[in-house]
């Protein structure tokens, strides 16, 4: 494997490299290990080696997903953590060696949006799930060894064992944080602790709700606990997670399966005399969102929306009930936080032992096992697979 | 009206003129009706002007399902003067200049405590009970002693009304009665959905979605909050020229849009969407544009329109997802008591500028033209004058 001195100057490091990637070829198949070339970082890009990657479940939707924005071949994956391994002109954010966290949410740090407190969504590179790099129209860094383009994924593409990220998807991390626990800051935890902490702020005392105990779920009931939530209840089709959400702070849990007669949120406005302050979905189903919306607390509750669910679906609301009840629902990607500037927030709360992340990992493979961690997903036997780079 | 003449009907039924809706759409028919002595906690008030709010034009329509009820008393945005209280009621004596508000406010509940809402329930969660406190026993009678329904806890189009202390605001005599009434509901929900609900601040893009009296309301709340730049969404070209008055700045009629939608004309307007967006007609279809004419990250939508057939609204989920929030709200957020005598005070200091929502004035007779005024889009407020 080819990868330039990193005591070599830079330029003569530009050169493509070859290396493995797990490629997407076929919606819902398995990943092909095979060899590709990397091209060199353009100017405002790096190439970064990455160290462990895991996956998350946006990947399988879009892994499954056979209509657009879905796309193959591809290389998924977004969950990382690398190393710099070169940079392209007019970077100065990073240098070789440096450890970064990739991230799929832009923050250039120079538009409206990223200059206000406001908003986490960057307008110079507009969110959208791309085949392309972020900055050069229909440009990817990726060939297989015929030649053909291989689609970038949410501006990350972590399933390689190199990749190219624009300077608006990284965050330069202290490097002496445990690589494992550090990537799921790039996607999944922040995501969670964020939408408690940022889009929702919830205060001490309050009740939550949270619609789904996988990743995100936990990791918003991690961030509840740490706003002073005093009622974490989970819900959830899979009894088994129950037992795991209790070292999340989880303090009641509803099957969704066993409800009987009732509904998910009739059975919750009881539980909680009215509704819960706040209701987090974490699955990506508009059903699911309009059942968190029923049973938030009228006057004040706030539902909140964090999965993703197919292109085009709609969450349908009963227009008396906006009108008359004083909810208020919104939506965030990633938990609302700008990564340049939260995630080095949310490691130090990690090095001070506040955040745990710790227990988020059940499973540590080798990159070449990747298969087998998509199948822990579907069955739902795991939180959070950490594959290994070579 | 001196204290005399109000101190001898204290503790009797009185006989007076109610403009009461008996069949759904049709002109309201004034006979003589019979308004019963409040009962522990409310207020019995003569009811010196009233405005035709499009609540009451919603709810006029009705033929039938669990809303509609005849035969029955509408309005519901007015200004009085208490003709006598019932037993437990402090804070209010004969002569005080009151509104009645729709929007409860016990002073005592959870919600009434929280600063984060507004949304009093006690008593009762029914909105068109016929009183707060016991049930749908009605303080009103017909000629043939049949009972005639409240509407929202106010029913102002009659001469007399009473109402729970819950609903009721003492005001200022001094400042002008009509304008008075508008604060009783939609100026006052116009204002608050700007300055509580949305919080708008300096420098704000907000697009407004219909230019009635609430949606005049919502400009003039921005504008004193200092946004840059307020899009206002009429089919009527006139309410450009009146909402350039409370700070309107440009202007989008659906109708010449053409192939785009409004969002998408708003969105090429703003750039990337607006800030704050507010929808004051009552069209699900209009919810929906006005959730998609904001900006994605940090967009708010505020919905203050009664959908006028109860469709629901549709919103895409990756809209939604992309850092926008969306919620409605009663009264703006205001807490009456609290809320009204500010907005009072700031009229009279001058601040706060609501010329030119009066556009006309009937007599109590005439009522029915107040209807057909608003109907044929050339009236903002009608206020009609019980005494004229």
């Amino acid at each position: 494997m080819e990868n330039g001195n990193s005591s070599g100057d830079n330029k003569s490091s530009r050169k493509p490299i070859r290396c493995k990637a797990a490629v997407s070829r076929k919606a819902g198949e398995p990943l092909v290990m095979e060899e590709i070339m990397v091209a060199p970082p353009q100017p405002y890009e790096v190439r970064i080696r990455i160290i462990c990657t895991a996956l998350c479940h946006s990947d399988v939707t879009f892994w499954k997903l056979q209509v657009p924005p879905a796309c193959f071949p591809r290389i998924l994956g977004h969950e990382a953590i690398g190393v710099v391994e070169s940079v392209g002109e007019n970077v100065k954010e990073v240098v070789e060696g440096d450890t970064v966290l990739p991230t799929f949410m832009p923050d250039c740090g120079e538009c409206v949006d990223c200059k206000s407190q406001k908003s986490n969504l960057c307008s110079k590179f507009p969110f959208k799930v791309s085949p392309w790099m972020p900055r050069y129209e229909n440009s990817s860094r990726f060939t297989d060894l015929n030649g053909q383009t291989l689609f970038h994924f949410l501006n990350v593409s972590s399933f390689s064992e190199y990749t190219v990220l624009d300077v608006a998807n990284i965050v330069k991390i202290d490097s002496s944080i445990p690589p494992s626990r550090a990537c799921l800051l790039s996607c999944g935890v922040s995501t969670g602790v964020g939408a408690a902490w940022e889009t929702a702020k919830v205060e001490q005392g309050s009740t939550v709700v949270i619609f789904g105990l996988g990743s995100i779920g936990l990791a918003v009931a991690e961030g509840a606990r740490l706003c002073g939530a005093s009622r974490i209840i989970g819900v959830d089709i899979n009894p088994a997670k129950f037992q795991v959400g209790q070292n999340f702070g989880i303090t009641e849990f509803v099957n969704s399966m066993t409800c009987e007669k009732k509904s998910v949120s009739e059975v919750i406005n009881e539980m909680t005399g009215g509704g819960a302050d706040y209701c987090f979905e974490c699955v990506g189903s508009s059903s699911l969102v309009q059942e968190a919306y029923a049973c938030c607390r009228q006057g004040w509750g706030k539902t909140i929306t964090l999965g993703v669910d197919k292109p085009g679906s709609q969450i349908c609301l009963d227009s008396f009930d906006v009108l008359h009840h004083g909810k208020i629902l919104m939506g965030s990607l990633f938990g609302g936080l700008k990564a340049k500037t939260h995630i080095p927030l949310l490691l130090k709360r990690y090095l001070s032992n506040e955040l745990e992340l710790d227990k988020f990992v059940t499973h540590e493979m080798k990159f070449e096992e990747i298969n087998d961690a998509f199948q822990l997903l579907l069955e739902g036997k795991c939180i959070r697979c950490v594959l290994w780079m070579g | 009206m001196d204290k005399a003449s109000l101190s001898s009907t204290e503790g009797k039924p009185i006989r007076c003129k109610a403009a009461i809706l008996r069949k759904a759409g049709e002109a309201l028919v004034i006979e003589e009706i019979q308004v019963d002595p409040p009962q522990a906690y409310e207020v019995r008030i003569k009811i010196l002007c009233t405005s035709l709010c499009h609540t009451d034009v919603t709810f006029w329509k009705l033929e039938s399902g669990p809303l509609a009820r005849f035969p029955r008393i509408l309005g519901h945005e007015a200004v009085g003067v208490v003709e006598s209280i019932g037993a437990n009621v402090d804070g209010f004596k004969q002569g005080d200049v009151v509104l009645p508000v729709f929007q409860p406010q016990c002073e005592e509940c959870k919600e009434c405590k929280s600063p984060k809402s507004n949304w009093c329930t006690r008593y009762t969660n029914d909105f068109l009970s016929n009183t707060r406190r016991y049930g749908m026993t009605s303080r009103f009678k017909d000629s043939f002693g049949e009972v005639i329904h409240h509407f929202i806890f106010v029913s102002s189009f009659t001469e007399y009304t009473v109402v729970d202390i819950a609903h009721l605001v003492k005001i200022s005599p001094e400042i002008p009665v009509d304008i008075a009434a508008l604060l009783s509901c939609g100026v006052a929900t116009g204002i608050g959905a700007a300055w509580k609900v949305a919080d708008v601040e300096e420098g704000s893009t907000v697009a407004i979605f219909g230019l009635g009296a609430v949606g005049l309301a919502v400009a003039e709340g921005v504008r004193l909050r200092g946004a840059t730049k307020i899009i206002g969404v009429d089919l009527n070209p006139a309410k450009f020229e009146i909402g350039k008055r409370y700070g309107m700045t440009d202007f989008v009629n659906p109708a010449l849009c053409g192939e785009k939608t409004i969002s998408e004309v708003i969105r090429e307007m703003t750039e990337v969407g607006a800030d704050y967006s507010f929808e004051c007609i009552g069209l699900a279809s209009l919810m929906e544009e006005a959730f998609n004419s904001t900006r994605p990250g940090s967009g708010k939508t505020v919905i203050l329109g009664m959908e006028q057939k109860a469709l629901p609204v549709s919103l895409g989920s990756y809209d939604l997802l992309r850092g926008r929030t969306i919620c409605g709200t009663l009264f703006g957020g205001l807490k009456p008591k609290l809320d009204i005598p500010i907005l009072v005070d700031r009229y009279l200091k001058k601040e706060l500028n609501l010329d030119g929502l009066i556009t006309h004035e009937l007599s109590f007779e005439e009522i029915n033209k107040a209807f057909d005024l608003l109907a044929e889009g050339n009236s903002i407020r009608c206020v009609v004058w019980m005494d004229k």
